[in-house]
């Protein structure tokens, strides 16, 4: 019973994930963030900042971030004055795009999405907002197999997106739409890697700290339970039919 | 009236030397006594597999689930306005407030599965035949208690999944009888799930947990009145056939705990949303509806019966029964054998009936048209057949032959 339990467990458990829902997968990323050794990128966080307030933030809020959070990736405070000295704002303000939900509807039909969330709100993650990021397309031909009688009003043609009619239209339409201080080339593809990068930090900034905890206690936990165990055996040993 | 030992209402002679205080508090409050008869000298078969490792299993489930869930209630605010919010304050600004969310929130799930096995392995092994048919109808009602705690917890961080799961579920209830619509709308507190709704829940998924702990207690009450059924089934009438609970299932129970936490350790830090839902972290929003709205995974197969049938109130009714008959099952299995293991028809029976609730679970799980219709419907249909065939085996299976000791 209890092996044959456990095989039907085994078998079935990835059945119950969330993440095997949906259809569309989107192509795995290698992002800095990843993984036990994963950790945030001083310089790309601020690569991804920059993007973020200098073309996201003209449309789409992020409610859960504000200046003194970049102290947790290596800023010192006197950095993060800066920035936010740059958007007029102090270093505790929320960071809220100046556009309000009336012009929004007017111009794209809808209220753009605070992003504060974004990378754990959809099926994909990081990689999913890549996608999108670098997913548009103006290619009649791409366009008519999916939408032959052109697209729906107000929308443009994602290849991430689902249903792949969105109504944003592409925010990183061209290179060199921001200047990195570094020195770092803006192409479309680095713009996109950045910014969600800058978006994974803000959804999730304990994340980098969370996987490194994670080694040591399952490390305690092994230890512990092969203790349990070698113990378990000693005190066990007398007993009929074991 | 008769009682085989004969009380002696007379006053009891204790001593009165506080000075040895443990025996002069023992003497007014026999609590060591208590323990040691039930978790110390309690007589434990000594045959018991693995399997029986998930009763202890639970109760530690349920404990951290009423730890973390305290810490978490000293920051969320049960209001329509600021429970998403507050979530995110937990998340980001509460010193480990991170830690005991995904704690709580993978620590439901894991809850679950302990529990699912631990019915299982009743199931199987016939632990709900006589004499602990009310251990058993104890354990359902804990299982239909954490189902209602669950899924109100489920609601209070304010997503889309809560907003519409919450909104879906409360529905049903309109398919009672004349007063239905009334009391889904007595159940809201409005004519639509909000905060009165959210308020509520709230209080009603902090106080289950302590109403869970009472039941706990009966069932553990119930279960030492007969001692547990073994992998066997025979009943063991040798001294020699038990052993102490400590230290042999105390250290049992300790190295499974740790087989338990490293899996759940790994979701924890690793991958804390896996049995979640994306959806739930977008704010709820009563003017989008969801692509396609799902519960907790731990719920789809009843999910599954639930939209298996076409017509709404039977849904329901099956979706409940399929729960309650349960309640029943020591009536409807009567076969002398307790075990699993000596019925080789039952066995197979069983193990179809796991398979087909995982793959009920995998119905549940996607939407509700084409080829999932039709193995939803099929898979309900084995569902209650495991149990209405049971009176027919009580009567006919041949069981293997049975040891007569361990």
């Amino acid at each position: 019973m209890p092996a044959l339990l456990f095989l039907l467990l085994a078998a079935f458990f990835p059945l119950f994930a969330a993440n095997a829902q949906q259809e569309p997968t989107f192509p795995a990323q290698k992002w800095t963030f990843q993984g036990v050794p994963g950790s945030w990128d001083k310089a790309q966080i601020l690569r991804g900042y920059t993007v973020a307030t200098q073309v996201c933030l003209a449309c789409h809020s992020f409610k859960y971030f504000t200046h003194r959070d970049l102290m947790q990736v290596g800023f010192t405070e006197s950095e993060v004055k800066t920035l936010a000295k740059a958007l007029n704002m102090n270093i505790d303000q929320p960071l809220l795009t100046a556009q309000d939900d009336e012009t929004a509807k007017a111009t794209f039909g809808k209220v753009p999405p605070d992003l504060s969330m974004i990378t754990k709100a959809r099926e994909g993650g990081p990689d999913y907002v890549y996608a999108l990021l670098t997913g548009f397309s103006e290619d009649p031909a791409e366009i008519s197999k999916t939408f032959p009688q052109g697209m729906p009003p107000n929308t443009h043609f994602n290849r991430a997106f689902p249903g792949h009619a969105i109504a944003m239209p592409s925010p990183l339409s061209a290179p060199d739409l921001v200047t990195y201080s570094d020195g770092t080339s803006a192409t479309i593809p680095q713009m996109a890697k950045d910014v969600t990068t800058f978006l994974d930090f803000v959804a999730e900034p304990e994340r980098t700290e969370r996987q490194r905890l994670g080694v040591y206690v399952l490390l305690y936990l092994v230890i512990f339970t092969l203790l349990a165990y070698v113990t378990k055996r000693a005190i066990w040993k007398d007993v009929k039919g074991h | 009236m008769t009682h085989d030992t004969p009380h002696d209402f007379g006053p009891k002679q204790v001593e009165n030397d506080i000075r040895n205080t443990a025996q002069w508090f023992e003497d007014r409050l026999p609590i060591m006594g208590l323990v040691k008869n039930n978790l110390v000298t309690y007589p434990t078969p000594r045959n018991l597999n693995y399997m029986w490792n998930f009763g202890s299993l639970a109760g530690i489930a349920l404990v951290l689930q009423i730890l973390t869930g305290i810490f978490l209630a000293m920051y969320y605010k049960a209001d329509v306005n600021m429970a998403f919010d507050s979530v995110q304050h937990i998340m980001r600004d509460v010193n480990w407030g991170w830690l005991i969310r995904n704690l709580h929130m993978v620590g439901a799930s894991f809850f679950f599965i302990v529990v699912y096995i631990h019915m299982a392995r009743g199931l199987y092994y016939g632990s709900y035949k006589s004499p602990r048919e009310v251990l058993w109808g104890l354990g359902v009602i804990i299982f239909l208690v954490m189902m209602a705690t669950a899924f109100m917890g489920y609601v209070l961080p304010w997503g889309q999944m809560s907003y519409w799961g919450a909104t879906v579920i409360t529905n049903l209830l309109s398919v009672i009888p004349f007063v239905g619509n009334t009391i889904v709308v007595w159940v809201w507190g409005g004519y639509a799930v909000g905060d009165p709704t959210l308020t509520r829940f709230y209080a009603f998924h902090f106080v289950l947990p302590f109403v869970i702990v009472g039941l706990v207690m009966l069932h553990l009450w119930a279960l030492h009145q007969h001692k547990s059924n073994n992998p066997v089934g025979i009943d063991l009438k040798k001294a020699a056939d038990y052993i102490p609970f400590h230290p042999y299932y105390t250290v049992k129970d300790i190295f499974g705990l740790g087989v338990y936490l490293i899996p759940f350790t790994f979701m924890v830090f690793y991958a804390p949303e896996y049995l979640g839902h994306v959806d739930n972290y977008v704010p709820a929003n009563p003017m989008v509806t969801p692509a396609h709205i799902v519960p907790e995974w731990y719920f789809l197969p009843f999910y599954a019966i639930l939209r298996a049938i076409p017509i709404k109130a039977l849904g329901v009714l099956a979706m409940f029964s399929s729960i309650c008959v349960l309640f029943v099952l020591p009536w409807l299995d009567t076969h002398p054998v307790r075990s699993g293991r000596f019925r080789p028809v039952y066995k197979q029976l069983f193990w179809l009936f796991l398979i087909n609730f995982v793959a009920l679970a995998w119905c549940g799980k996607n939407p509700p048209e084409g080829i999932y219709v039709i193995v939803a419907r099929i898979c309900t249909a084995y569902y209650f057949l495991f149990f209405a065939l049971m009176p027919l085996l009580s009567r006919y299976e041949k069981a293997k032959p049975l040891p007569t000791t361990i």
